[in-house]
C-alpha cells in the first residue's frame, strides 16, 4: 500500500484520469524535495537527482529529466536562482542554489508535508494493523 | 521575454551536461560507451517532453491554451456548418432583438438627461379638482419665481408655431416661447449668442429670437456671421441673437425660440388663463419633497390673495425626465421582458442543439481523456467553443439590432420619447457583450458537465457511430419550457391585437373615412386684423368649396383624436355661479357653419351654426350629448343659456353627438364636456390666438395625393408666401393616436412569432433526434406489424404530448402575466385579460404548428424499412 502511493507521488505523468487529479500534489513533492537538497548548498541538476535516490535509499527513483521543469518553475517562482559553476570533475555546469525566499517556502512546505503525512499515516495505521 | 530566451537556452546545454555526467559514471562502473549513453538517456526520460515541459513553465501557458481552444473551437465549428450556421443564426436573432430593446430602453428610459446635474431639474405644474396636471397661469408663475427658495432657477414656456416668410422660402415652424433663464435654467450653453434676458422677456420688449441649428444651417448656410440678422416669423422682423446646439431637444423638434412675456398680453396677465408649464433647477442641498413642500405653501397664500382666480389650485412636481419619458418607460420594460422570453428560447433551442452534438461527439471526448485531457480542461473546451458561438451570434445581432431599431424608428417616428437618444454607445455594447457571453455560458455548461463526464472505456467500446447516448428527458423538458414560453407570448400579443382591432371598430363619433386635415399660414397681410382676419379664412374656406371632388370644407381649431387640448370651465346659466376651478370643464372647439357635414357628426337638436352667426348676431353654442344629459338631463338645452369662461355668455342651438376625442379607447374620464363656438363670433382680442391654430377639415372621396396640388394652388393664389403644411387624413390621425398600442402590438407580435419558430425547429430537432435514436426499436416495431400509419401517430403524438404539455403550463403562466399586464397598465382595451377568444386561437396555433414541426421526423420514421433498420448496427 505505501509503496504504491510513493510511486505514485513521483511518477509526475502518469496520464491516467486517477492520477491526473493529484498532479497538483505530485510536483509540490517534487519541489520540496529539490528544497531540501539544496539547502546542503548549490550544486548542478545531475547531482540534485543523485542525492535525492541516494538520501531515500533508492525508493525515490526519480525519472531524471523531470526534474528540469521543476527547476525552472521554481526559478520562475523566485526560490531557486541558477548561476554558472564547476562540477567536482572540472566540467562547467550550471548551479542552483536556494534563495531566502526559497528558504522561507521550505519551512512552509515542510510543515504542510508534515500535517500531510501525518494525517494519511493516521488514516493508514489501523490498515496495516488489520493486514497484521 | 529575454529572461524565458535565456534560461530555455541554458536548458539544452543543462540537459546534455546532465546525460554526459550520467555516462561518464556509467563508464566508470564498466559499462561500454554505448551502452552508458543509451542507460543515461533511458533514466534521463523523455527529452522532448521534458523540453515542452519547461517550455510551459516559462510560457503564458493559460493564454495559449485559450489561443489553442479558440482554434480547435473554430475548426471544430466549421467541421459542423449546418449546427454552426442554425445556432449563430437562432442566437444572433436572440441576442439581436434584447439588443435592439436595450439600445431603446438606454436611450429613452435609463440614460440621463443630457444636461449638466439632470436630477436637479424638475418638471412644474399646477393641479385643480379632477385633474392632477394642468397648465399655470405666467402670473402664478411669475410669483412662483419672486416667493421660492428652493430653486436656483425657474423658466416657463409654451409651444408656438410660426410661419417663417423671410429669408428664403415661407415655410412653417415649429416654435416655442420662453422665459429669460430657460437654457441656463437647462444648463445648456449655447453654441453662437446668448440666450433672452429679462428686458426683452415682457410686453414690448425688443423681438428677438434664438434659431435653431437645423434652421441656421438651412437658411443661413451656417455663416457665422448670423447674429443680428433678421429673420420674419409671421410678418413680424425679429433679431437672430442666438444659436442652440445641434442635437438640442426636449419634447420634440423646435426651430425658433422666442420670449414668451412679450406675447399676447392676453394669455399672459390673466390669472385664470393656464397655458404655460414651468421647469425648474432645485438648489443642490434642497430635495424634491422639500421643493414641492414651500412652493405648496407659495400657492397656499396665492389661493387666499386672489381666492377668484386661485381657490383650488395644487402644484404637481415631477422630476423632468419622467415628464419627458412618459409612460413609455412601462411599455418598454415589457417588452424587454418578452425580448427577454424570446432569448431564453434561442438559448434552450441552442442548448438542445448542443446536447445532441455532445452525444454524436462522445466518442472524440472519450479518446481526448485517454490522451491525458483533464476534466477541467475539457469542460474549457466545450465552453470556449459555446462561447465563441455566442459571440459571433452576438456581433451578428449587434448588426440585426441596428438594421431593426432604424426600421422601425422610421416607421413609427413619434412613438416614443426621446428617439433622438437611441443609439449604439457604451453600455448597449457592453450589453450585447454581457448577454452573448452570459448566454454562451448558459447553453454550453449543461453539454460542458455532461461531455466532460465521460466514461472512457464504455464509450470507447461501445457504437462505432458515436451516438450511444442520449438526453431526451432532458431535451424533452426543454422543448415544453419554449412551448410554455411561446405561450406566453402569443397570448401577449393576441390580447393586443384584440386590443387594436378593438379600438379601430370604435365608433369615435364621426366618420373617419375621407377626411382630410391640414394647416394654412395666411399671409400676415391678410390677417393684420381681427375683421380681416375673419374675412381671409370665409374666403380661404370659400374657394376650397369650389375644388371638383370637395364635398364639404370648414376648419377647427382642434381635430379630434390628435390630442389638441382646449379646455375651459364653463357654467350652466347667465353668470360665473362659482370660482373658474370649482366649475365644470369642457374642451371647446371653435369651427366654422359646414364642420359637422365634414366630419359626419350627427346633429341630435336644434341647428349648428349658420352663415348669419357673426359677431354682429346672438353669441349661440353648441353642445354635445354628453354635456346636454349631465346638466341638462331631460329638459331641452336648446334655447337655455351657457356662461363660458373668458368669452361670454350664450344661448344653446344645438345638441350634437359626443365626438371621442383623447384617443379610440377615451374612457370619458377626462374632460368629457364639449362646447362648440362658431370662430366667426369670438371677441376680436381672441382672434389672433384661435386663428393659429385653425386646421381645415375637407370630406372628398379623393385621396390627399389627388385633391391637394388643386388646394395649394388656391391657397397660394392669394399669397405665395402662405405654406401648407400638416397635410393628414383622419384615418392617420386616429392610427396615430394609438401608436403606442401599435408599436408594443407590432414588436411584440415579431417577437411572439420568432418565438413560435423557434420552438418549432426545437421541436422539429429533438423529435428528429430522437427518430434517429429508436431506428432500430421502430424496425422492429414495424417488423412484428405495426403499420407506417401508427408510427407517424405514434412520433406525432410524442412531440405533441410535449407541445401540449407545455401550452397547458404557459396558458397558466399567461394567465398570471395578461392579469398584471392589465391590472399594471393602460395597454389592454376592451378585451379581458383572460380573454377566452385570444387563450382558444394561440392554443390551435400552437398545436398546428407542432404537428407541422412534428410531421417531417415522423414521416421519416414511418418510411423506415425494418431490414435496413435491423442491421444498421
Amino acid at each position: 500500500m505505501t509503496f504504491y502511493w510513493e510511486v505514485a507521488i513521483l511518477l509526475p505523468r502518469m496520464s491516467t484520469k486517477e492520477h491526473n487529479e493529484r498532479i497538483e500534489l505530485l510536483q509540490g513533492t517534487l519541489d520540496l524535495l529539490i528544497l531540501r537538497t539544496l539547502l546542503l548548498g548549490p550544486t548542478h541538476g545531475h547531482a540534485i537527482a543523485k542525492m535525492i535516490e541516494f538520501n531515500s535509499a533508492e525508493v525515490l527513483q526519480v525519472e531524471q529529466g523531470s526534474l528540469y521543469p521543476a527547476l525552472h518553475r521554481l526559478i520562475k517562482r523566485g526560490w531557486i536562482s541558477a548561476e554558472e559553476g564547476t562540477s567536482e570533475n572540472n566540467r562547467r555546469a550550471k548551479f542552483y542554489r536556494l534563495t531566502a525566499k526559497g528558504r522561507r517556502q521550505l519551512v512552509v512546505e515542510t510543515s504542510k508535508w508534515d500535517k500531510l503525512a501525518g494525517a494519511i499515516a493516521r488514516i493508514l495505521r489501523p490498515v496495516e494493523q488489520e493486514s497484521k | 521575454m529575454n529572461r524565458r530566451r535565456r534560461m530555455l537556452k541554458d536548458l539544452e546545454q543543462d540537459i546534455r551536461d546532465h546525460i554526459a555526467i550520467e555516462t561518464q559514471e556509467n563508464i566508470e562502473r564498466g559499462m561500454s560507451p554505448d551502452e552508458a549513453r543509451s542507460s543515461a538517456l533511458r533514466k534521463f526520460g523523455n527529452v522532448v517532453r521534458v523540453r515542452e515541459e519547461t517550455w510551459e513553465v516559462w510560457s503564458f501557458t493559460w493564454l495559449e491554451q485559450f489561443f489553442t481552444d479558440v482554434c480547435f473551437a473554430v475548426r471544430a465549428l466549421r467541421k459542423n456548418p449546418g449546427f454552426t450556421i442554425v445556432a449563430v443564426l437562432t442566437l444572433a436573432l436572440g441576442i439581436g432583438a434584447n439588443t435592439a430593446i436595450f439600445s431603446v430602453v438606454q436611450g429613452v428610459v435609463l440614460a440621463p438627461l443630457p444636461y449638466p446635474q439632470p436630477d436637479r431639474l424638475l418638471m412644474v405644474m399646477e393641479s385643480r379638482p379632477g385633474l392632477n396636471q394642468t397648465g399655470i397661469s405666467y402670473p402664478d408663475f411669475q410669483d412662483w419665481q419672486k416667493s421660492s427658495r428652493s430653486f436656483a432657477q425657474m423658466a416657463a414656456l409654451t409651444s408656438r408655431s410660426y410661419d417663417l416668410t423671410a429669408p428664403g422660402t415661407s415655410e412653417h415652424l415649429e416654435g416655442m416661447e420662453v422665459t429669460s433663464g430657460f437654457f441656463n435654467t437647462l444648463g445648456v450653453k449655447l453654441a453662437r449668442g446668448q440666450e433672452f434676458s429679462p428686458s426683452e422677456d415682457r410686453p414690448h420688449g425688443a423681438e428677438t429670437v434664438v434659431i435653431s441649428d437645423r434652421l441656421w444651417r438651412e437658411r443661413f448656410a451656417s455663416n457665422p456671421e448670423v447674429l443680428g440678422r433678421a429673420l420674419t416669423l409671421d410678418g413680424v422682423d425679429y433679431t437672430i441673437i442666438g444659436i442652440v446646439p445641434p442635437n438640442f431637444r426636449i419634447w420634440s423638434d423646435v426651430d425658433v425660440y422666442t420670449s414668451l412675456a412679450q406675447d399676447e398680453p392676453l394669455l399672459y396677465s390673466d390669472r385664470t388663463i393656464h397655458s404655460i408649464v414651468s421647469i425648474a433647477r432645485m438648489k443642490p442641498d434642497v430635495s424634491m419633497g422639500q421643493a414641492q413642500g414651500e412652493l405648496a405653501v407659495v400657492q397656499a397664500n396665492l389661493d387666499l390673495l386672489y381666492p377668484a382666480a386661485d381657490r383650488n389650485l395644487g402644484i404637481n412636481i415631477e422630476p423632468l425626465k419622467q415628464s419627458i419619458v412618459g409612460d413609455a418607460g412601462e411599455t418598454l420594460l415589457l417588452l424587454l421582458g418578452a425580448v427577454g422570453i424570446v432569448l431564453l428560447i434561442a438559448c434552450t433551442n441552442v442548448a438542445n442543439l448542443t446536447l445532441a452534438r455532445s452525444a454524436a461527439r462522445t466518442r472524440e471526448f472519450a479518446i481526448r481523456s485517454a490522451l491525458g485531457a483533464s476534466r477541467v480542461r475539457m469542460m474549457r473546451q466545450v465552453l470556449t467553443e459555446s462561447t465563441l458561438l455566442a459571440l459571433i451570434g452576438g456581433l451578428l445581432g449587434l448588426i440585426f439590432a441596428v438594421l431593426g431599431v432604424r426600421l422601425l424608428l422610421a416607421k413609427f417616428p413619434d412613438a416614443l420619447p426621446r428617439s433622438e437618444n437611441i443609439h449604439l454607445d457604451i453600455p448597449v455594447l457592453l450589453f450585447t457583450f454581457g448577454i452573448s457571453l452570459v448566454v454562451g455560458i448558459l447553453f454550453g455548461l449543461a453539454p460542458a458537465l455532461d461531455g466532460s463526464r465521460v466514461d472512457v472505456q464504455s464509450s470507447l467500446k461501445t457504437g462505432e457511430r458515436g451516438t450511444t447516448r442520449a438526453h431526451p428527458r432532458a431535451q424533452g423538458i426543454l422543448v415544453m419550457i419554449q412551448m410554455a414560453l411561446t405561450v406566453v407570448l402569443l397570448v401577449g400579443s393576441g390580447l393586443l391585437l384584440r386590443t387594436i382591432l378593438q379600438l379601430w371598430d370604435v365608433n369615435p363619433g364621426f366618420d373617419r373615412q375621407h377626411v382630410i386635415t391640414f394647416k394654412v399660414g395666411l399671409s400676415p397681410s391678410l390677417t393684420m386684423t381681427a375683421a380681416s382676419t375673419r374675412t381671409a379664412y370665409r374666403q380661404l374656406v370659400g374657394r376650397i368649396r369650389e375644388i371638383p371632388g370637395v364635398q364639404a370644407v370648414d376648419f377647427t381649431n382642434v381635430v379630434p383624436l390628435s390630442e389638441h387640448n382646449n379646455t375651459g370651465p364653463f357654467w350652466v346659466g347667465a353668470q360665473q355661479s362659482t370660482a373658474m376651478q370649482d366649475a365644470p370643464h369642457a374642451l371647446y372647439f371653435e369651427t366654422g357653419p359646414e364642420y359637422l357635414q365634414v366630419l359626419h357628426i350627427p346633429l341630435l337638436r336644434g341647428r349648428f351654426f349658420a352663415s348669419t352667426d357673426d359677431s354682429d348676431s346672438e353669441p349661440v353654442v353648441v353642445i354635445d350629448s354628453v354635456l346636454a344629459h349631465t346638466y341638462f338631463q331631460d329638459k331641452d338645452p336648446v334655447g337655455r343659456l351657457i356662461t363660458v369662461a373668458h368669452w361670454r355668455t350664450a344661448r344653446v342651438i344645438g345638441v350634437v353627438g359626443h365626438v371621442k376625442h383623447w384617443g379610440l379607447g377615451d374612457d370619458g374620464t377626462r374632460s368629457p364636456n364639449q362646447i362648440y363656438i362658431s370662430f366667426y363670433q369670438l371677441s376680436d382680442e381672441w382672434v389672433p390666438a384661435f386663428a393659429r391654430d385653425l386646421s381645415l377639415t375637407i370630406r372628398t372621396p379623393l385621396d390627399a395625393a389627388a385633391i391637394m396640388p388643386a388646394i395649394k394652388n388656391v391657397v397660394y393664389g392669394t399669397g405665395k408666401d402662405q405654406p401648407v403644411y400638416d397635410v393628414q387624413t383622419m384615418q392617420q390621425i386616429a392610427a396615430d393616436s394609438m401608436a403606442s398600442q401599435r408599436l408594443s402590438m407590432i414588436l411584440l407580435g415579431a417577437f411572439a412569432a420568432l418565438a413560435l419558430m423557434l420552438a418549432s425547429v426545437g421541436i422539429y430537432g429533438v423529435l428528429s433526434y430522437s427518430v434517429s435514436l429508436r431506428i432500430q426499436e421502430i424496425g422492429i416495431r414495424m417488423a412484428v406489424g405495426a403499420d407506417r400509419h401508427h408510427v407517424l401517430k405514434m412520433i406525432i403524438g410524442q412531440g405533441l404530448r410535449l407541445a401540449i404539455t407545455g401550452l397547458v403550463i404557459g396558458a397558466g403562466a399567461a394567465l398570471l402575466l395578461t392579469r398584471l399586464l392589465s391590472a399594471y397598465s393602460r395597454l389592454l382595451y376592451g378585451v379581458r385579460a383572460n380573454d377566452p377568444v385570444t387563450f382558444i386561437a394561440v392554443s390551435l396555433v400552437l398545436v398546428f404548428v407542432s404537428i407541422l414541426a412534428c410531421y417531417l421526423p415522423a414521416q421519416r420514421a414511418s418510411r423506415v424499412e425494418p431490414i435496413a433498420a435491423l442491421k444498421y448496427e
